[in-house]
């Protein structure tokens, strides 16, 4: 494959520096700092915050937004806080799934899914951890209640 | 206008001050340097070595430090900081402060005793605390002044809240160190009862210890008893004080407790005849009295006060003065003073119904009874009133004397009860009932005996105001039954004696005394203790004592009271030296309460050594300098003085100069690389100070954590450099970080380096091979990543570090990290002090003016005005100094000093008359060598007329006896066998010219460095060595001659070459200051490659400035401009140049400057020349400046276009700038416009990275190329197509763009080359000017008279060049401000008959200075005195030994071989 900057589109990432959030977005030189300290990318070897930014900024405009890749971002803001160059990646994660609903890539929905995913998650977590520092059976319960509440959605 | 100044101030005394402050002083300006800390030398002394010619920093550095230290026009002022600035530029008024350095400057010898006794340690900052220094220090071995200093920080709390001023973290401090006895002679100093105090002390101290704001204060005083203790089991040890010499005046001391007996101790020890008057049978007072002895043994009390009276104080007891007429007959015995401290031992009695009962006492009676006695009777069940300490004592002696129930009642809540909290806990350990909160209201009584009490509840105690105020429930009751009731509630003094005098009293019924003097109304009557403060402890007693002393030496030598008797002012608190670990004080073993009970045994039991040895190591020093005094005592140079306090100054100055560098950031605030939390993760500069020889572990390369050798060392670039908060390159990491991993390579094979960085910025003289061969050569790995955290392995201390490369992210583990941490700007508060403005917190300066503030008059350099690498901040040194000199240039000479001699003894035809001094240097030398041996041996050799021994021979009375002895014995030889001629040779050769003698009949022997340094554990051999090593010199003096400078006349105009940027500044510079110019252009016009460029990065308009410029230099009348000619010869040397121009003018002049220049490469391929859409970075300049751009749309800039490849493997520094500064212009003008640019590594280093992070802003895109992987330009139909690689998606990348803009690289002049012929000075193998020192002479030749400045010496921008060419000008007017030219006396001498002319001397200078001359039909060589530099190369190489060396003949050289060889 290869990169004809002809047929991509070069505004792209002027879009995305225009919301809120993404102002800083087009600072990034790259040094991979987000990637190396992602526990995505630690588990999944095809999610590369580095490469979606360079992806946005040659102007990949249709192969970002439909990328399923979008969508793996845990937003622990880890990248957030290491960037050197203040890019706030996290934040740019969620300018580029309102994009992709925007411009008809995924239905709508799929924002409130990941909306109803986190806070899911984020309570699941605050059982967990409940749980580990003073474990109950009652606890133990609820936390099963939700990991099986999850599984019936997605399934 | 006043006249103006010729004196300068430049502060900060780093390597930049240091330069500004040698080139003004050596152009004939007085110069303050001052520094912050207590030596010059800034960063650069802590560096290892220095790239890219891995010099040893230091040993180039050292150099210039002795010669800035002992300039003639040079005033050094160390430890001291800027104030505040008044004035105008030829006339600032500084205010300055200097703080105390606690050593004399003038007496210190450097010989390091203080610090070898010093208890206390710090952590090195020189050493970036991976070590720890002494408190009293020197910051480092080669430091200048080499005096020591003492770090205090705050006065210890400890020490000021004794009332007694015991130095208590001084003796902790001693008792660290295992030296008990000078801990116990230091308490003693200030508290003659330390056995005492040690036990019974209320310790206000541990009340006020810093170590209490995190865990629990020290135990100081349990240290204190344990210092006491061992003292009194070692007591035969105990150095005798000699008996004080008795001055024969008498003082009567009142009184023999704790306030009489420190008086009449510190009065004997003054030399006084003190007689002390004791009502009672035994002295001590309520130490006695009123101290029971399970708390305070009779041994030692009895102890301490024999003490004192062996010091020859006599003491009466059993003598009661009762009333004043006793006191009126002791001024009639002769008396000359009195002292009054009589205590308050009268108990306060209690006016209660039923007080006259039989079996009820008044507490403190009872407590005398039983510490006189050891018994006295107590009922069954005994009812003490009161809460004090004297109620408590009563309580704990009831219970011991066979009490069965003791009961204690009080009217205070239990806790406002005033008797110590920890006297209270071992009352009811010991089984006492407390019972606060109740008021008596009448004892009871059945027939006559006391059988009870009865209380009320007491609702408060004081008031608002805090009086005494007691209230009660009188509802609530209750009622004790006892056999026996005891009334403590308080004591007060008996002041009956003094009935009928004048004395005054207070209303408490005290003594009225002046509080700091302790005088009283009466001349010559003193008080202090209990009579005066009320009852109160032992310490109070002590310091009150000690001040009535001072007062009673004074008033009896008839001297002020008062005087420097207030208190001192504190110290800033400062934060800890270090981390502090949670760790609690040591228990205090007791004796079990049903122990206790059986008798009157000591409780408390003391610590055990291991004990006290802990808890002194608990001690946070935070007073730096603990006060031991034990400085002073080794101090054999009396150079210490703790009092000293710090000093204001004004001085007038012309101009300032600001140098004051840069700060290193705290990697502790970027948490994820883990320094602080991870003991192998370290700091670059701490890596440097553990390459260095002088380092911490000599130069081993080890882990702070465990000592081990690291094998993978992990270097992280840019931390806290080029990120959101510090939006600039640091310009020096990436190159100290390749330096640091091939020295480290260098110092062991086995380690392996890698650097994680984003750019290489190697973009200085020589970097780029540098990085070359680190790759190439040392097998540096070089990774680009920036690494995204570090992780420790606990089990091995190893390093996880986390990082993205081509492979996906890679965890990979290595022995020790390495932050290679950015420059930060220092703290604002000197700018604000200067009113000056600032550019991202660095100083900021003026357009096209790198060195010039936004305050007239007050200029910069170095790195407080932006990140640089040494040779800029030395040129930028420089060129500030030009600009001062400017400044003042009619002030030149008028505030210098010139040092007179008398005229000089013609030793010719003498006998040698030979001197030796031998120096002990302390104990360097003396410890080892016996040098009474050496200085008997000397004087039964040949020619030695006179020989003595010094303890320091370089101090300044030693000069004296030097100038003395040779008047006396007429000596016209000097021998000096002690330290090293590098630091010491000028000093003895000025004292030999001071005394009319020619400096080079001197010879130095050095009996430190190379002997007893070297063989410590050798004496004998060591000695013998010595004498040999003085019998060699002494060989060698016979020898000597004097030797005589010539002084060479010098033309004072400049010759400048080239009539660009740089030669113009030059000239102008030269030409301001008064001294002609010429000024030669190859071309037709001035202004070089001004005239091809437009507009700089900042935003600058080049037309306009460059005409300016030219009209500046064309019309200045000392500057003759000659255009469109070249040069044919040049000939002669420093001073005197004759040059002849092709048009066959001639011209005369003193220097000369190459300011050639260097221009623009024509690109090759990229189609360049064959489609006009392919231009260079100049070319699209043009066309920006002309407005031809606006039909672009996509731009495609290719960066290295001929640079950094293997004909020119060198950067050309601003074509990242350049390219970046265009790019952000076509931005401005059309935001619509796509820009791509490829590069190999972006090099805008220093504050240019905003303009990188500016372009990016704009969205322009940036793609990296490697050096095998270039972009390819080719035509596509009618389109232009580029094809590269993206590095990062991995993808081939095609680009169609309208225009293609190269940047090729910047080539020297051909003219330099012809030049570097004509004037025998070289060239670099990229054809450029190579400098005398690439760090440290950025601007000189090693050939004397010439410079060079500009392109011509290699790549570099308009500021750039504008400083380097400032700089010359000052270079080349420290000469043309001369009278004359002294040249050096110790040159190269040829015999011509012995000559054959073969001209292998010509070949082997580097300084030009032999040349071949015919005369008389035959060749010989000549050596130009002036440009010798007296380095011996030509005498050696000659093959018929016709060069010698004046000062190192051969014959001399043979005679100390000789003497070498019979050994």
């Amino acid at each position: 494959m290869e990169i004809r900057l002809k047929e991509l589109d070069e505004k792209f990432k002027y879009d995305i520096a225009a919301r809120p959030g993404a102002e800083n977005f087009t600072y990034c030189f790259f040094c991979g700092t987000c990637t190396a300290t992602c526990p995505v990318a630690e588990v999944n070897k095809e999610y590369d915050p580095r490469r979606i930014i360079r992806m946005a900024i040659l102007g990949m405009r249709e192969a970002v937004l439909s990328s399923d890749i979008i969508w793996m971002c845990v937003r622990c803001y880890t990248c957030f806080a290491r960037c050197p160059q203040n890019v706030k990646f996290a934040d740019i994660m969620e300018v580029l799934r309102r994009m992709a609903v925007e411009e008809g890539y995924v239905p709508e929905d799929r924002l409130n899914l990941i909306d109803q995913l986190d806070q899911k998650v984020q309570e699941l977590r605050c059982h967990l951890v409940r749980y580990l520092l003073r474990p109950t059976e009652e606890l133990a319960g609820e936390i099963r209640a939700i990991i099986n509440g999850l599984l019936e959605k997605d399934g | 206008m006043a006249k103006k100044s010729g004196s300068v101030l430049v502060v900060g005394g780093g390597i930049a001050g240091i330069q500004a402050a040698l080139d003004l002083a050596n152009a004939g300006f007085k110069v303050y340097l001052v520094e912050e800390k207590s030596a010059i030398g800034g960063t650069m002394a802590q560096l290892d070595k220095t790239f890219p010619t891995n010099d040893c920093a230091m040993c180039i550095m050292s150099p210039k430090l002795v010669e800035c230290g002992r300039h003639l026009n040079i005033e050094l002022l160390t430890d001291t900081e800027l104030v505040a600035v008044e004035g105008e530029p030829g006339d600032f008024k500084v205010r300055l402060h200097r703080r105390p350095r606690f050593v004399d400057l003038a007496k210190c010898t450097g010989c390091g005793e203080c610090a070898k006794v010093c208890p206390v340690s710090i952590p090195s900052e020189f050493d970036e605390a991976i070590c720890d220094r002494k408190a009293a220090y020197r910051l480092f071995a080669q430091a200048f002044p080499s005096a020591f200093a003492i770090d205090k920080r705050e006065r210890p709390p400890c020490q000021i809240s004794c009332p007694a001023g015991v130095h208590a973290q001084g003796y902790i401090a001693l008792i660290r160190e295992g030296r008990y006895l000078e801990a116990y002679q230091l308490i003693r100093k200030n508290n003659p009862f330390p056995a005492i105090c040690g036990r019974v002390c209320h310790h206000p101290c541990e009340e006020n210890c810093r170590r209490g704001e995190y865990d629990d204060p020290i135990a100081i005083a349990a240290l204190k008893r344990f210092v006491a203790d061992y003292a009194y089991h070692h007591r035969d040890e105990l150095d005798r004080d000699p008996p004080p010499q008795k001055k024969g005046v008498k003082v009567a001391v009142i009184g023999a407790g704790p306030a009489g007996l420190t008086c009449a101790n510190d009065l004997a020890q003054l030399g006084y005849r003190v007689t002390i008057f004791e009502a009672e049978a035994k002295p001590g007072g309520m130490m006695r009295m009123g101290i029971p002895p399970y708390r305070l043994p009779r041994e030692m009390l009895d102890w301490e006060i024999e003490t004192i009276l062996k010091t020859g104080v006599e003491l009466k007891t059993g003598h009661p003065i009762r009333d004043f007429r006793a006191i009126e007959a002791l001024k009639e015995e002769g008396f000359k003073a009195i002292f009054i401290g009589v205590g308050a031992v009268r108990a306060k009695p209690l006016k209660i119904e039923g007080i006259d009962l039989k079996g009820v006492r008044l507490g403190l009676d009872f407590l005398k009874e039983v510490n006189q006695k050891g018994e006295a009777s107590v009922g069954k069940k005994v009812v003490i009133i009161g809460g004090g300490n004297v109620a408590i004592d009563v309580a704990r002696s009831a219970l011991r004397l066979g009490a069965e129930e003791v009961h204690l009642f009080c009217l205070e809540s239990r806790s406002e009860m005033p008797a110590h909290e920890w006297e209270i806990t071992a009352a009811v350990e010991e089984g006492v009932h407390l019972h606060p909160a109740w008021g008596p209201i009448r004892i009871l009584g059945k027939s006559g005996q006391v059988c009870g009490v009865e209380f009320k509840r007491c609702i408060s105690v004081f008031d608002e105001e805090g009086r005494f105020r007691p209230k009660f429930d009188e509802k609530e009751r209750t009622e004790i039954d006892g056999d026996m009731v005891i009334i403590a509630i308080g004591q007060e003094a008996d002041l009956s004696f003094l009935t009928g005098s004048e004395i005054k009293l207070t209303p408490w019924g005290t003594i009225d005394v002046d509080p700091v003097t302790m005088a009283t109304n009466i001349e010559g009557i003193f008080a202090g203790g209990d009579v005066v403060k009320g009852p109160a402890s032992v310490v109070d007693a002590v310091g009150q004592g000690h001040e009535a002393a001072i007062s009673i030496d004074r008033y009896l030598r008839g001297e002020d009271l008062k005087k420097g008797r207030e208190k001192k002012e504190d110290l800033p608190k400062k934060p800890f030296p270090r981390f502090v670990v949670e760790k609690r004080r040591e228990v205090m073993p007791h004796l079990p309460p049903s122990e206790r009970i059986k008798g009157f045994m000591e409780v408390e039991l003391g610590y055990d050594e291991k004990r006290a040895l802990a808890e002194a190591g608990r001690c946070l020093e935070c007073g730096g300098c603990s006060e031991c005094l034990e400085c002073i005592k080794a101090c054999e140079a009396e150079a210490i003085i703790h009092e000293m306090v710090g000093s204001d100054h004004q001085i007038r100055v012309g101009a300032i100069i600001i140098a004051t560098g840069a700060s290193k950031f705290d990697p502790s605030l970027r948490y994820e690389f883990g320094y602080h939390r991870f003991s192998n993760v370290i700091t670059s500069i701490q890596f440097e100070r553990i390459l260095a020889a002088s380092g911490p572990y000599q130069g081993h390369i080890q882990r702070p954590g465990d000592g081990k050798v690291p094998k993978r060392i992990a270097f992280i670039q840019c931390v806290g450099s080029r990120d959101d908060e510090h939006d600039y390159c640091s310009s020096v990491c990436c190159m100290y970080a390749i330096k640091e991993a091939v020295i480290a390579r260098e110092h062991d094979q086995r380690i392996e380096p890698t650097i994680f960085f984003m750019d290489i910025r190697a973009f200085g003289k020589g970097f780029d091979k540098y990085y070359e061969r680190a790759q190439e050569e040392y097998g540096i790995r070089f990774i680009r990543a920036r690494v995204g955290k570090v992780e420790e392995i606990p089990e091995s201390g190893n390093l996880l570090v986390y990082y993205l490369d081509e492979t996906g992210v890679v965890k990979e583990e290595f022995d020790l990290v390495v932050l290679s941490v950015g420059l930060v700007p220092s703290p604002p508060d000197l700018v604000e002090k200067l009113e000056i403005k600032t550019d991202a917190n660095f100083i900021a300066t003026r357009p096209f003016d790198p060195i010039q503030t936004h305050r007239d008059g007050i200029y910069v350099c170095g790195t407080v005005a932006a990140p640089k690498d040494i040779p800029d901040t030395v040129t930028e040194a420089s060129a500030a100094a030009a600009a001062v000199q400017e400044l003042l240039a009619e002030a030149r000479w008028s505030e210098t000093k010139v040092k007179e001699y008398p005229p000089e003894r013609d030793v010719r035809g003498e006998v040698p008359r030979i001197g030796v001094f031998v120096c002990h240097c302390g104990i360097n030398i003396g410890s080892v060598v016996d040098v009474g041996a050496v200085v008997e041996y000397v004087r039964t050799l040949p020619n030695v007329i006179y020989a003595e021994d010094n303890l320091f021979t370089c101090s300044q009375d030693t000069q004296e006896r030097i100038k003395d002895a040779i008047r006396e014995h007429r000596l016209n030889r000097i021998v000096v066998a002690s330290c090293t001629p590098r630091t010491h040779e000028p000093l003895f050769q000025e004292t030999l010219r001071e005394a009319g003698l020619n400096p080079h009949l001197f010879e130095m022997a050095n009996i430190r460095d190379q002997c007893s340094w070297i063989h410590p554990d050798n004496p004998e051999l060591a000695t013998a060595k010595a004498k040999i090593l003085v019998e060699m010199a002494v060989a060698k003096a016979r020898l000597l001659e004097p030797l005589h400078t010539v002084t060479i006349p010098i033309i004072p105009r400049a010759l400048i070459i080239g009539g660009g940027l740089a030669g113009m500044i030059s000239a102008l510079t030269i030409a301001n200051q008064g001294y002609g110019v010429f000024l030669i252009e190859r071309e037709d016009r001035l202004g070089g490659n001004l005239n091809h460029l437009y507009y700089t990065i900042e935003g600058w308009e080049i037309p306009s400035y460059r005409d300016e410029l030219i009209k500046k230099v064309e019309s200045h009348p000392r500057i003759k401009v000659y255009k469109g000619v070249t040069i044919d010869e040049i000939d002669g040397y420093v001073g005197n140049y004759r040059t002849r121009l092709k048009n066959g003018i001639e011209l005369e002049h003193g220097v000369v400057i190459l300011a050639t220049g260097a221009k623009e490469e024509k690109p090759d391929g990229y189609l360049y020349a064959e489609e006009n859409r392919v231009i260079t970075q100049r070319e699209l300049e043009a066309m920006i400046w002309k407005k031809e751009v606006d039909r672009i749309k996509r731009v495609v800039m290719i960066q290295c276009v001929g640079s950094r490849d293997d004909e020119r493997p060198y950067c050309s520094r601003v074509c990242c700038q350049e390219a970046i500064k265009n790019a952000i212009r076509l931005k401005e003008i059309n935001p619509k416009v796509a820009i791509y640019i490829f590069y190999r590594d972006i090099r805008t280093y220093g504050l240019l990275e905003r303009y990188y992070r500016k372009a990016r802003k704009l969205g322009i895109i940036f793609i990296r190329y490697e050096r095998n992987r270039r972009p390819v330009v080719e035509r596509d139909g009618d389109d232009l197509r580029v094809e590269g690689y993206d590095p990062i998606l991995k993808e081939r990348i095609i680009i169609n763009p309208d225009l293609v803009v190269l940047a090729p690289p910047i080539i020297p002049d051909p003219e330099s080359a012809r030049l570097s012929q004509l004037l025998k000075v070289p060239l670099n193998e990229d054809g450029f000017f190579l400098e005398a020192h690439l760090k440290l002479r950025p601007v000189d030749f090693a050939t004397d008279g010439v410079f060079m400045c500009g392109l011509a010496h290699s790549p570099k921008d308009i500021k750039e060049t504008i400083a380097q060419a400032k700089a010359a000008a000052a270079r080349a007017v420290i000469i043309l401000s001369q009278k004359g030219l002294r040249a050096s006396a110790t040159t190269a001498k040829v015999d011509r008959e012995r000559c054959a002319g073969c001209g292998v001397c010509v070949s082997v200078c580097s300084f030009g200075a032999p040349e071949l001359i015919e005369s008389e039909g035959r060749r010989f060589s000549q050596v130009n005195e002036a440009l010798c530099k007296g380095c011996g190369n030509c005498a050696v190489a000659c093959p018929s030994g016709a060069i010698d060396h004046l000062g190192f003949r051969s014959e001399q050289t043979l005679a100390m071989l000789n003497i070498a060889r019979r050994t």
